[in-house]
């Protein structure tokens, strides 16, 4: 428990003091930094590998009334793709300055990374709402470090977050004045299947669905995240959304009643077949490069909440495991992309998806960092898209009368097929080749591929990682 | 692991390693390429002969690492396996030859011999695949590895014919993944084993069975260019000559034949197939393609055009062997696959050598092409009239072969089964035969290049050098066909355990 709360105080306190003391090279320390808490999670997740869940009452105060960290496999598995997933986009910015945006970024990003530890750890319903409040504002300041452009998009996704908030909050007060505690496991045996349970559930998810930007109140997210500066694209696309998910998995999985939870998980399930034919379809005819990868995604969170609204619907306890192997697949190959989609802007000068003529020579390393987290978005095997995309069908191909889901995963894996290779065919156009205004830079193609080919890598460790995952579920 | 183990690794790396490094050399380091290529080359068909010995003796080679739960990436060499990478390794080794000499002088060509080199490994890996899931990854791998290929030329015309490429092999390849899948959850992943591990899944599971080998085949269809599903078979041919030769008329539609063999046999098994009454629409479907894609070669004004319509007719050939599910017409859809392969590979040098050396794309521009090209043409003859079935050449021996497992299966509609064949040779003489007509005795034509002219051979002796070794042996497999290592006798090796006879 000692290394995640390490994990977690290491960038939080990071975040103070860059702000206080204004270093000259910030982008070092934080590289420093999340390299540090990059080790006390994978130290948190062999503590939590060998002796189980472990829970912190803070202030030591009874349950109920202290704040309670818990730190599970999932949360320590997430730890450490918060922190890894932050030190590569660290490095991608130190080395590329425009990415960043301004000097801010990296307290800013600091205090990300913290908001989510906290997150992933948190144990009751109100300390998470503080934590996806914090994580909220942080990701709106980021997002108008762009400039004065970013300031449109920035605003209407503050408004809609602060309504998200809103109802979340409305929420967890409806649960408190029900129940009387806000504790995640003692709701858990207390919640009962009347109507005020199912309205506060109803609110929180709305909430939360449109914090995560899942279909259909997806529509503030392209905007922020293609305005957004390369870096922060890519941390709130593969990061930020993450939680709020993580929320809406928490309250669903372990504190709605089951029945409830059978009949939302069908139309969870229907959404997210929806957003992936949805998202996909306006990738596919998106005009800029950035908002085809914002637009993807949409479409890709559409896996999540199938996966989330089929385990809810079938009640299928290993498809938890298909869940979070898509967003840790989606983490790692977004961030691949989005800092591509970056390198091939900055060096063809073009912002079009027309204007990627030629990238194939001009900038081969960045383009095949696109394609190859392409493969895993489209579930190539053996990325760690199709790793979770096989878990999500097996089930799924038990029963005939199942099948039509798959039939969903099948339509939405030519969608993204589709809008990946429509950036890729571009590339090899060599008639009309659009020729680069600046010298590209190898160093930070090389970084963009980096999560690529980890994400590549995952379904060697497919293993240890279902191991890891095994044991979610109630 | 012993060293057996890591032979299969071997043999899909030994083409892997040298191309990822190909990648990242400069353009003019065409020595270290060649040197490169030649040495991933070498060490492939050492690699494969010994392993070729070693399964004739009964060795057996297995390589085997975790991917998913239940279900292994496995690269494993039984007779089979072995009869496809024997031939794509050769014919990579004669292909390289030919593309060093090709591309000469033009641009992008590390890119060019990286991405060749992965196609074959995705092939070879493919062949070498123990199980259905290290199968697809390959298969899915080889979609990838050849788009570049495709595209290669970066005009227009290449992008679009890309295009349609990628709609349909990354289709095909879901259906695929959704029936991988689907069998996966019925029965788990065994390894392929002879006659199937499918039979006792047949009673309770028949309807699921049997989407599972439609989405499969539907899937396998497309690299197989099996009707409708052929449609961007003609359309790649805007990817340069090695490329078609190569990849069009042997990897990768072979690889859809080959995926078809390996369900057919290896997942199914011929009982359980039966059962589900499921080959009949297979064995028409096939038959269906033979007679299209003759009838469309005769209608084609363009060279690689006709070509690329006889490959759809000639692979079904392959398809239409297998799914008669009797032993001696599977001997003839395996033989098939070598056979075809190699006179198929070299009509396409041979194209690509008039293309290169004088201009000629369209079939009229043939003319008398024979006086000024005798030993390309010659090649080209050879290959054609193996294609027709003329003995002793190849082709005739598959089409025989064929033609007795018909027979042999011995029910009525086989009498149909025989019309085809014949119908489609008679069509192949009808496309074939103006051609080597024009090529020997028309007046010759105007031709807008002539490279070469002045040289000791006809044209660049590396694009001369692997037709006429191809179409040696194309005439060499046919007259030594009773012999045990000749395709034909390796593929009654491969009948005999399959059938278990």
């Amino acid at each position: 428990m000692n290394a995640a709360l390490f994990s977690l105080l290491l960038p939080l306190a990071g975040a103070l003091l860059l702000i206080l003391l204004r270093p000259a090279r910030s982008g070092r320390w934080v590289i420093a930094l999340s390299l540090g808490a990059l080790v006390a999670a994978i130290m948190a997740l062999q503590v939590v590998l060998d002796h189980g869940e472990r829970n912190l009452l803070v202030g030591g105060w009874e349950a109920g009334l202290a704040i309670r960290f818990r730190l599970t496999p999932l949360a320590a598995l997430l730890l450490v793709f918060t922190a890894g997933l932050h030190l590569l986009v660290a490095l991608y910015a130190a080395r590329i300055a425009h990415a960043a945006g301004k000097e801010d970024y990296w307290p800013l990003s600091c205090l990300l990374h913290a908001a989510l530890a906290a997150l992933w750890l948190s144990a009751d319903l109100f300390n998470l709402y503080v934590t996806l409040e914090l994580l909220s504002l942080v990701a709106v300041a980021l997002v108008s470090l762009a400039g004065r452009k970013a300031w449109k998009p920035a605003l209407n996704y503050l408004l809609l977050s602060l309504a998200g908030s809103l109802a979340y909050l409305l929420g967890v007060a409806l649960i408190y004045g029900r129940y009387g505690v806000l504790d995640l496991a003692l709701l858990a045996q207390l919640t009962e299947a009347d109507g005020v349970t199912h309205l506060a559930l109803l609110l929180m998810t709305l909430g939360l669905m449109l914090k995560a930007a899942l279909w259909p109140l997806h529509l503030w997210l392209p905007p922020a995240h293609a305005a957004a500066p390369t870096a922060v694209s890519a941390l709130l696309s593969a990061l930020v959304v993450k939680g709020p998910l993580y929320i809406l998995w928490l309250i669903w999985s372990e504190i709605a009643p089951v029945e409830f939870g059978r009949d939302a998980g069908l139309l969870f399930g229907t959404a997210g077949v929806l957003a992936l034919l949805a998202g996909g379809w306006s990738a596919l005819r998106a005009p800029r490069l950035k908002t085809l990868v914002a637009y993807s995604t949409v479409a890709q969170l559409g896996y999540a909440l199938l996966a989330l609204g089929l385990l809810l619907h079938l009640e299928e306890p290993r498809l938890h495991a298909a869940l979070w192997l898509f967003v840790l697949a989606h983490g790692l190959a977004k961030v691949s992309m989005f800092l591509a989609a970056g390198e091939l802007q900055s060096s063809l000068g073009s912002k079009r998806v027309t204007g990627m003529r030629g990238a194939s020579q001009n900038v081969p390393i960045a383009l095949a960092a696109f394609a190859v987290a392409g493969g895993s978005l489209v579930g190539l095997p053996p990325s760690g898209g199709f790793l979770a995309k096989w878990l999500l069908l097996q089930p799924l191909f038990e029963q005939p009368q199942h099948w039509p889901w798959a039939v969903g995963v099948l339509l939405g894996t030519l969608m993204s097929a589709a809008y990946v290779f429509r950036v890729v065919a571009h590339g090899f156009d060599r008639a009309r080749p659009n020729p680069p205004s600046i010298r590209p830079d190898r160093l930070a193609q090389w970084l963009a591929l980096l999560p690529a080919l980890l994400v590549w890598g995952l379904a060697l460790i497919s293993e240890p990682l279902l191991l890891w995952l095994g044991g979610l579920g109630r | 692991m012993s060293w057996h183990g890591l032979l299969p690794l071997g043999i899909v790396l030994s083409s892997l390693l040298p191309g990822l490094v190909i990648f990242g050399l400069r353009e003019d380091q065409q020595r270290l390429r060649v040197t490169l290529n030649v040495l991933g080359v070498t060490l492939k068909l050492l690699l494969v002969g010994s392993m070729l010995y070693g399964v004739s003796q009964g060795n057996e080679y297995r390589f085997s690492v975790p991917l998913l739960p239940g279900a292994p990436l496995v690269l494993q060499a039984d007779a089979l396996a072995l009869l496809f990478v024997a031939l794509s390794s050769l014919l990579w080794a004669l292909t390289t030859i030919y593309a060093i000499g090709y591309l000469e002088e033009s641009p992008l060509r590390s890119r060019f011999f990286g991405y060749f080199s992965l196609c074959v490994s995705a092939t070879v890996g493919l062949a070498l695949a123990g199980n259905l899931v290290s199968f697809l990854l390959f298969y899915e791998l080889l979609t990838l590895a050849t788009f570049p290929l495709v595209v290669h030329r970066g005009t227009p015309e290449s992008l679009r014919a890309g295009r349609v490429y990628l709609a349909y092999t990354v289709g095909g390849g879901t259906l695929v993944l959704m029936g991988v899948a689907l069998l996966h959850s019925l029965a788990g992943t065994p390894d392929f084993q002879a006659a199937g591990y499918l039979l006792e899944q047949v009673a309770e599971h028949d309807v699921a069975l049997q989407v599972a080998f439609v989405l499969l085949i539907l899937g396998l269809g497309v690299k197989a260019a099996l009707i409708p599903l052929h449609g961007w078979l003609p359309q790649a041919m805007v990817a340069p000559a090695p490329v078609s030769a190569l990849l069009h008329a042997v990897a990768v539609v072979k690889a859809g034949a080959f995926g078809i063999v390996r369900v057919v046999y290896d997942v199914f098994g011929a009982e359980a197939l039966m059962q589900l009454d499921l080959t009949k629409p297979l064995l028409w479907l096939a038959a269906g393609t033979i007679l299209y894609g003759s009838l469309r070669a005769l209608q084609q004004r363009e060279l690689k055009k006709r070509l690329a319509y006889s490959t759809i007719s000639q692979v079904s050939y392959v398809t239409l062997g297998v799914a008669l599910l009797g032993p001696i017409a599977a001997v003839g859809g395996l033989v098939h696959l070598v056979h075809q392969g190699l006179m198929k590979v070299t009509l396409f040098y041979c194209a690509g050598n008039f293309a290169e050396t004088l201009g000629i794309h369209r079939i009229r521009e043939m003319d008398g092409v024979g006086r000024r090209m005798p030993w390309t043409m010659t090649a080209f003859s050879i290959g054609a009239l193996g294609m027709i079935g003329i003995p002793p050449i190849a082709g005739f021996i598959s089409k025989w072969t064929l033609g007795l497992g018909a027979l042999e299966v011995g029910q009525d509609w086989v009498l149909l089964v025989l019309l085809v064949l014949l119908g489609s040779a008679l069509l192949n003489a009808a496309y074939f035969l103006p051609l080597l007509w024009r090529g020997w005795f028309a007046e010759p034509a105007d031709w807008h290049e002539n490279r070469w002219a002045e040289e000791r051979f006809e044209t660049h002796w590396m694009l001369l050098l692997p037709p006429v070794i191809t179409a040696l042996l194309s005439l060499l497999v046919g007259l030594l066909a009773a012999t045990a290592l000749s395709p034909l006798g390796w593929s009654q090796l491969i009948v005999e355990r399959e059938f278990a006879i």
